[in-house]
């Protein structure tokens, strides 16, 4: 009898052993986003999280495009269209452990308010070339971007600008969606605000 | 009965820990596909070919100095290089599409010691399974890509380093110390 309780509380140890992990480790948060300052430059950011996946979208002064841009051979024509729209630092991240499975990200998928695309690396460069910017320039501008088509293994990331067919100043929700494990996930990004270009008129008074 | 619990108390606080060290990690290439070749002038104009570190383990880095993961990685590599270069493990910073007049600067504030290759026409990053910047690519003794890192890490992890140290050749491998009795 003795014998017969001992295996009993054996079973339920191993059980509760095996269970552990699950018990113990956080359950998986519920997507989510939230707005942000950024600490070391004071600019507007949004942050979705959940389902394995982190993006960040970080505001990018027109003035901060065309510095960068005019500082890497742009002409300036070429800078002025870009600053002309809205721009966002983004950070894709694959948070998921090991076992997580590869994120297959295609920002042609993703769409802003009223279903309109951003405007893709491709397009920006068929434009540059019709405006005779320099190769280097081009180069500069090539790997600056975030990539259209990318796989993220987990713990990968990657940082980039992405550009949207709106004014600087707009607001946008901006829909995103990834793939993994061939599973179609979706998420939003509600309210970013585009930072805003310097109001000339302002500056002269 | 004591033990059983005592054993049930470490899985519960022990096993959901052991994923938290996958921050930093990287991604096993299966099957291992050959490093695309290159020769590429460092900052003082010699060429180094990558077919001239076979038989060592090779980090490839692709970076440049207007992007911040890149530079916020670029320290913990050289702390990384700063422990296995005597162990036959050789980090090449191949820098994409600048020139000597910008990335010397940067190296002021960004002091490395490992040679950063020059790639001004992207030519040898478009080889490479390369789509942003940083990615960092392990290349094994015989020349095949073994692990790749989208994204920037801190390469003195100690996760990181011994993943590179595993592919070190077990004869070039340092020897573990052996007792040596004082009788002998």
């Amino acid at each position: 009898m003795g014998h017969l309780s001992i295996k009993v509380h054996l079973f339920r140890v191993l059980g509760l052993l095996a269970l552990s992990p699950l018990l113990a480790a956080p359950a998986p948060a519920a997507p989510h986003s939230r707005h942000y300052i950024d600490q070391r430059t004071g600019v507007d950011a949004w942050r979705w999280s959940g389902e394995g996946i982190s993006l960040q979208l970080i505001q990018r002064l027109p003035d901060q495009t065309r510095a960068f841009f005019l500082a890497r051979g742009f002409p300036r024509p070429a800078v002025e269209r870009l600053a002309s729209h809205c721009v966002f630092q983004t950070i894709f991240h694959n948070t998921a452990g090991s076992g997580g499975g590869v994120v297959h990200l295609d920002l042609a998928n993703w769409r802003i308010d009223h279903g309109q695309s951003l405007i893709l690396k491709k397009q920006w460069q068929q434009q540059w070339r019709r405006m005779d910017v320099p190769r280097p320039a081009r180069i500069a501008f090539q790997w600056s971007l975030f990539p259209t088509v990318q796989q993220f293994a987990p713990g990968d990331w990657n940082m980039g600008m992405t550009t949207y067919p709106v004014a600087p100043g707009a607001t946008v929700d901006v829909h995103f969606s990834w793939r993994r494990h061939g599973k179609l996930h979706h998420g939003v990004i509600q309210g970013a605000r585009c930072a805003p270009d310097v109001d000339m008129e302002d500056k002269t008074q | 009965m004591r033990r059983l619990w005592l054993a049930l108390l470490v899985s519960l606080v022990l096993v959901p820990m052991a994923g938290y060290g996958a921050g930093q990690s990287l991604t096993a290439m299966h099957p291992r596909p050959r490093a695309p070749g290159f020769a590429l002038k460092d900052m003082n104009g010699k060429v180094h070919h990558l077919s001239d570190y076979r038989g060592q383990v090779v980090l490839v880095n692709f970076w440049a100095t207007w992007c911040p993961p890149c530079r916020r990685e670029m320290p913990s590599m050289e702390r990384a290089w700063k422990k296995l270069k005597k162990q036959d493990v050789t980090i090449l910073a191949v820098n994409v599409g600048e020139d000597v007049d910008t990335i010397f600067p940067f190296t002021g504030n960004y002091p490395v010691t490992f040679p950063i290759l020059l790639d001004q026409s992207s030519k040898v990053v478009k080889r490479w399974p390369v789509l942003g910047l940083p990615t960092t690519f392990v290349v094994d003794p015989r020349g095949r890509i073994a692990y790749r890192a989208v994204g920037g890490r801190k390469w003195d992890a100690p996760a990181l380093l011994k993943t590179i140290r595993s592919l070190i050749p077990p004869d070039k491998k340092p020897a573990a110390p052996t007792r040596t009795g004082a009788g002998r």
